[in-house]
């Protein structure tokens, strides 16, 4: 934990010194949650309680959406591990006395638990204030909700992480990042809910790890899922989450050895 | 050599530059349209599940998304490299554009050919073709007429307003913030038509930040749903004027920027 939180510490720090930059991702959000809004008020009046849900449940399902947006965007993990190859300061952090895995969760998750409380804590808040964000469906609805998108960021950071192992072998991160967050934008049920997703594609949506994000998380609060379907849907994101924990380890261990350090 | 000339001149050098990536030019290609599709399909699985986004039909809303995309590729393709502005100004690199006798725009626009736009604008074509076979459009020469003007005025408004808001940086030291609020507005407008958000977001975009000349209100002229829509219908005319009206504002505020820069020296 001290680990966790020393990590917090350092972000908080460098925050200060990009106030500027905090504040507009911080416009970006209320400008999206504002826009969501109204897509689904446009798009309800031509069906209402069209797929079982109500409006208000689609309008916190897609105000939540933008809010825990900056949970799983953030320039993570990827981006550090090809930055620190370029640079050759990868050498620094392996001779460090703790496993590398472990040393970029513990960084990463400083930085989000230092986001959750200046920007999407904040952002929910707006979003009950003026954007018509309901509370959750039931208070253990809403415990389930924090458990199931705390999961989602796992998933959400291995994937990264095992991005950020294959950059470091291609030596580039920025095309196959962007493959992955075209992939992560369509499938992960942020903008449009997979339930949505007409035969095949829905299909894929719920084969992928994606969904695990904000799919799951957002379904639990609104209250889509029920009972048995919540037990199923978490289920589903620990089946993801361990296989690739297991996949990360196993990769990296492959390719440590291989690592070029550039210059120094 | 003119200033045209000098242009092409830059643009020409930093095309050769650039093409010695050519795995980079095929990657970002495949990028580009793959992101468009991503996209577009979000929008038709919306859109198809619920028959219309308040009134606009599947195809209607391609047409919206390609004719922001066509005038915006165009304006990407040759006068994107305004963004930039900001790292000249930081840096103090601005100077070498004042050392050499020719006008500073051109060099800065001369910087950078987005090569890779063309795939957005041939994306664009192929989407807006679709479009107008599936919508069973008929234009006389008048709404070809529009349409090129349209997308002209489109690029136009888009390179005036990023060149303003770069030009920010002479005053506050920093703009890309500015560019990158300004660009979720953009965002917006793109995907949706901007009737259905609130008032005062189809104010904003359009009279003080007026992309909405860009792809909606050119939109509701070419597919004839002037009679459906809620804004006045001299709106859809007036692109061509807003962009000339960008043109003269931003020609003054880039004059006044110039005379204002002091270099950061270095």
């Amino acid at each position: 934990m001290k680990v966790f939180l020393a990590f917090a510490r350092q972000s908080f720090h460098s925050i200060a010194i990009y106030r500027f930059d905090f504040w507009l991702r911080v416009s970006t959000v209320l400008i999206l949650m504002y826009s969501i809004r109204w897509v689904w008020v446009a798009l309800y009046t031509q069906r209402p309680g069209a797929f079982g849900a109500s409006l208000e449940q689609m309008i916190t399902y897609g105000v939540l959406s933008m809010a825990i947006e900056n949970l799983f965007y953030s320039f993570g993990v990827q981006y550090y591990m090809s930055q620190q190859v370029r640079s050759g300061a990868i050498d620094v952090d392996l001779l460090k006395p703790l496993d590398f895995h472990f040393h970029m969760l513990a960084r990463n998750t400083g930085q989000m638990l230092f986001r959750l409380f200046i920007m999407i804590l904040p952002a929910i808040l707006c979003g009950y204030l003026f954007f018509g964000l309901r509370p959750p469906a039931t208070p253990l609805a809403g415990f389930q909700f924090a458990l199931a998108l705390f999961i989602g960021y796992l998933v959400g950071f291995h994937l990264e992480f095992l991005l950020g192992s294959i950059a470091l072998v291609t030596l580039d991160i920025h095309s196959i990042d962007w493959a992955f967050n075209a992939l992560l934008r369509f499938f992960s049920g942020q903008l449009v809910p997979i339930w949505l997703f007409p035969g095949p594609l829905g299909t894929l949506a719920s084969l992928l790890p994606f969904r695990a994000l904000f799919a799951t998380p957002l379904s639990i609060y609104t209250g889509l899922l029920n009972g048995e379907a919540i037990i199923n849907a978490v289920g589903l994101q620990l089946f993801w989450l361990a296989a690739l924990v297991l996949l990360s380890r196993w990769f990296w261990n492959r390719i440590q050895a291989r690592i070029i350090s550039q210059g120094g | 050599m003119n200033a045209f000339q000098l242009y092409f001149r830059l643009i020409h050098i930093s095309l050769l530059s650039r093409m010695q990536y050519r795995a980079n030019f095929l990657v970002g290609l495949l990028g580009l349209i793959v992101w468009n599709l991503v996209n577009l399909g979000l929008i038709g699985i919306l859109v198809t599940q619920f028959t219309s986004l308040k009134d606009w039909t599947l195809w209607e809303l391609v047409f919206l998304y390609c004719l922001w995309i066509l005038g915006h590729s165009l304006y990407a393709l040759f006068f994107s490299h305004t963004d930039q502005m900001e790292t000249y100004l930081i840096e103090g690199t601005f100077d070498q554009f004042l050392l050499r006798p020719a006008s500073p725009l051109i060099q800065v626009l001369g910087r950078e050919f987005q090569y890779l736009e063309i795939a957005d604008a041939l994306f664009a074509l192929t989407g807006l073709g679709l479009a107008y076979t599936h919508l069973g459009l008929r234009w006389d020469g008048w709404h070809w007429g529009f349409f090129v003007i349209a997308v002209m005025s489109g690029a136009v408004i888009m390179f005036a307003l990023n060149l303003l808001i770069a030009c920010t940086a002479f005053w506050t030291g920093r703009s890309r913030g500015a560019a990158f609020v300004a660009g979720q507005f953009y965002g917006l407008v793109q995907w949706y038509p901007i009737e259905i958000f609130g008032k005062t977001f189809r104010v904003i975009v359009t009279g003080f930040l007026p992309v909405a000349f860009i792809n909606y209100y050119p939109s509701l002229l070419l597919l004839n749903k002037l009679d459906r829509a809620d804004s006045a219908w001299w709106l859809s005319l007036l692109s061509p004027l807003v962009a000339l009206l960008l043109v003269g504002i931003v020609s003054g505020v880039w004059r006044l920027a110039l005379n204002r820069y002091s270099s950061s020296g270095s």
